[in-house]
This record gives C-alpha cells, structure tokens and sequence, in this order.
C-alpha cells in the first residue's frame, strides 16, 4: 500500500505485513512515519516521534 | 508438558515503537504455535476496573521503548492478574539507576563506587572523594545518553550546573561514579530468568568512550569464566529476575557491574550470539507461566 508523503508528496510505501507501531519512510526525503493500524483495520500514518526523554532498554 | 489446545500458553507482547526486537520475539513465539497477540499500546485504553484480560492473556512480555509507558502497561496487567515480564517491580528498579546500584550493592554484587548528591556544592564534594576523571550519569535514560565524563573539577563544575538547570527533575539527583579503566570494550549479558541466553563484548566506536551499539559500538560474542558468569547472574537476581540484560565492566579487580536494563535490546548480541534470543526469551516466558 502506498501514502503521500506530507513533507514532500512522494511515496512511502506499507508493507502488506506491517503491524501497527512500526516505522516507514519516505523514499524521497527520508522522513520517518509511524503505521496506527485501527481495530476494523484501518491504516493512517502519522509523523514518527523524536526520541523521547525515557526511551531506551 | 507442553500445553495442547486451548490450555496453551496464551502470550501478548505490549510495544509502543515496533523495532527488530518486538518483531523478533513475535516471529519466535509464531515458529513455535504460540498464541501470540501484539498489542500495540498507543492504538488501544485499557480499562482499569476489569480483569477481563485474564481470559485472553497468561503472560505479558512488556516491550515498550518509552520507560514510564512500559512501568504503567506492567502494573495494569500485574492487576489484572497476568504475569508481566519484566514486573513493574523489577522495571522500576532498573529504570532507575540509583535503584539499581542500591539493590546491586545490597546483594555483594561488585559495582563501581557511586556517591549521590542532590546538591550542587555536595555533589562536587562527593567527586573530590571520588577522585577524577569520574562519571556522571542521569538516574533515568538509555543508550548511553547524557552520560559524561569529566576530568576535573572544573568540567565536573560545568556539567553538573547544566544538569541542575534543567527542568527534568530526575535530573538534579546527581548520580557519580568512579570511572573504572577498563579495556575499549564493555560486557552485555543477556539473561532469562537463571540462564545467561547471550554474553557479548561491546566495543565502543572510535570516536565515542561509550559502547552502546545505539551510539555505533560494535559486539563481539564473549567467553566468560564462571565467577564472571554467576556474578552476571546474581546481578539479574538481585533486581528480582526476568529477562534483563546486565551491562558489566572488566576493571582492574574483576568485572564490576554498572547497569541492568529491564526492556533488553538485543539486535547487536543476535548477530555474533550462537543462541537463538528471542527463541529462548519467548520460551522462557512460556515456562515461567506455566508454573
């Protein structure tokens, strides 16, 4: 499945796997977006987080 | 025995970032028929007034990347009554640096000396007893991250001002350590409740002192004597246990323990580890809920 980049119009592309939660990019410009899958299985991408100030191990 | 049917072992793995690893764990527990199910913990509520999830779930692995989600997902399903690997318990200890050393301590476990201060003035003092260069680490975070190393006063003086004009609380509790010389490599041992799964060398980059594999450091697969190996393993008991990976220095008086991180990344010690992890880490999750 491919979205629009909202950066930059190109493609980013979903694999048909994907599960919700993982992390795509742009083919184009390289920005990172996250996949949310909703229950009837509904699929929106959403710009991914900057690294967050307790993330980590 | 294995469980057949419908009595098997139902698993959920919560995350919030899906990375190698939760993918990894997912792909093991389905190569071995186990009812797995990812939960995804930013697209969902939970309803903190039911236990219906006792139904659906005999044990949680708890993979989130942001800390305070992981701690909070552990303690809904804890409540619920499903086994959270890793507990809230064991998360909150190993979130927390200071936690962490006083438990390490606590049990005999060697660590590098460590003062704490929550003060600036005090905290200097405590690094003049330390002795330079010395560490400064936050209490809560990872990757390396904020971890400083200072040669002298005068850097200690910087480091520690900036730290205390932050907003972040956490960081005006100032967590000092001895800096230990160590070779240019750090151990990361990964362990499932009482069995070391992977023991790694990590290098640090060239242009980095750290050798967290976030920051560039490479692995290499480590053979470690047994003192070394049952230290590693007393650490992980002495923070409660579960799946744990058990940061550790070689110091010039046997190897000293710093850290234990309570979501272990493992996408570095996979690719030179003779283990499959995720396989032993989901099995271990199967055969602790059995119990």
């Amino acid at each position: 499945m491919e979205f629009e980049c909202e950066q930059c119009g190109g493609q980013v592309q979903v694999p048909k796997d994907a599960l919700s939660g993982e992390l795509v990019s742009c083919k184009d410009c390289g920005s990172e977006y996250e996949i949310m899958i909703d229950e009837n299985g509904t699929i929106e991408l959403k710009a991914a987080e900057e690294v967050g100030e307790d993330w980590g191990e | 025995m294995e469980k057949t049917g419908e009595n098997r072992v139902k698993l959920a793995i919560a995350y919030d970032l899906l990375r190698f690893e939760e993918k990894a764990l997912y792909n093991e527990a389905q190569k071995l028929s186990v009812p797995v199910e990812m939960m995804h913990v930013d697209s969902l509520s939970f309803d903190l007034n039911t236990s219906d999830y006792i139904d659906r779930y005999d044990v949680l692995l708890q993979r989130c990347i942001s800390h305070s989600r992981g701690l909070h997902v552990s303690a809904i399903f804890e409540a619920m009554g499903i086994l959270a690997i890793n507990s809230y318990e064991v998360s909150a200890i190993c979130d927390d640096k200071l936690l962490t050393t006083l438990r390490l301590s606590r049990k005999g476990i060697p660590t590098p000396k460590t003062r704490v201060a929550f003060n600036q003035e005090q905290a200097l003092k405590a690094l003049d007893e330390l002795g330079y260069p010395a560490v400064i680490k936050p209490i809560v975070g990872s990757w390396g991250r904020l971890v400083a190393r200072v040669r002298d006063r005068e850097e200690a003086a910087a480091v520690i001002e900036s730290r205390a004009s932050g907003s972040n609380p956490n960081d005006h509790i100032l967590y000092l350590q001895e800096y230990i010389k160590r070779p240019q490599r750090d151990i990361r041992a990964i362990v499932a409740g009482d069995e070391l799964i992977a023991t790694v060398y990590r290098y640090q980059p060239p242009n980095d002192w750290r050798t967290n594999v976030a920051r560039g450091g490479t692995s290499e697969e480590a053979k470690l004597g047994d003192a070394e190996r049952e230290i590693l393993l007393k650490a992980a008991e002495a923070v409660g246990g579960g799946i744990l990976g058990i940061d550790a220095m070689e110091g010039p008086s046997g190897i000293v323990v710093h850290e234990v991180n309570s979501t272990v990344e493992f996408r570095g010690a996979s690719t030179v580890s003779t283990n499959n992890i995720p396989r032993k880490m989901v099995e271990y999750a199967l055969r602790v809920a059995k119990r």
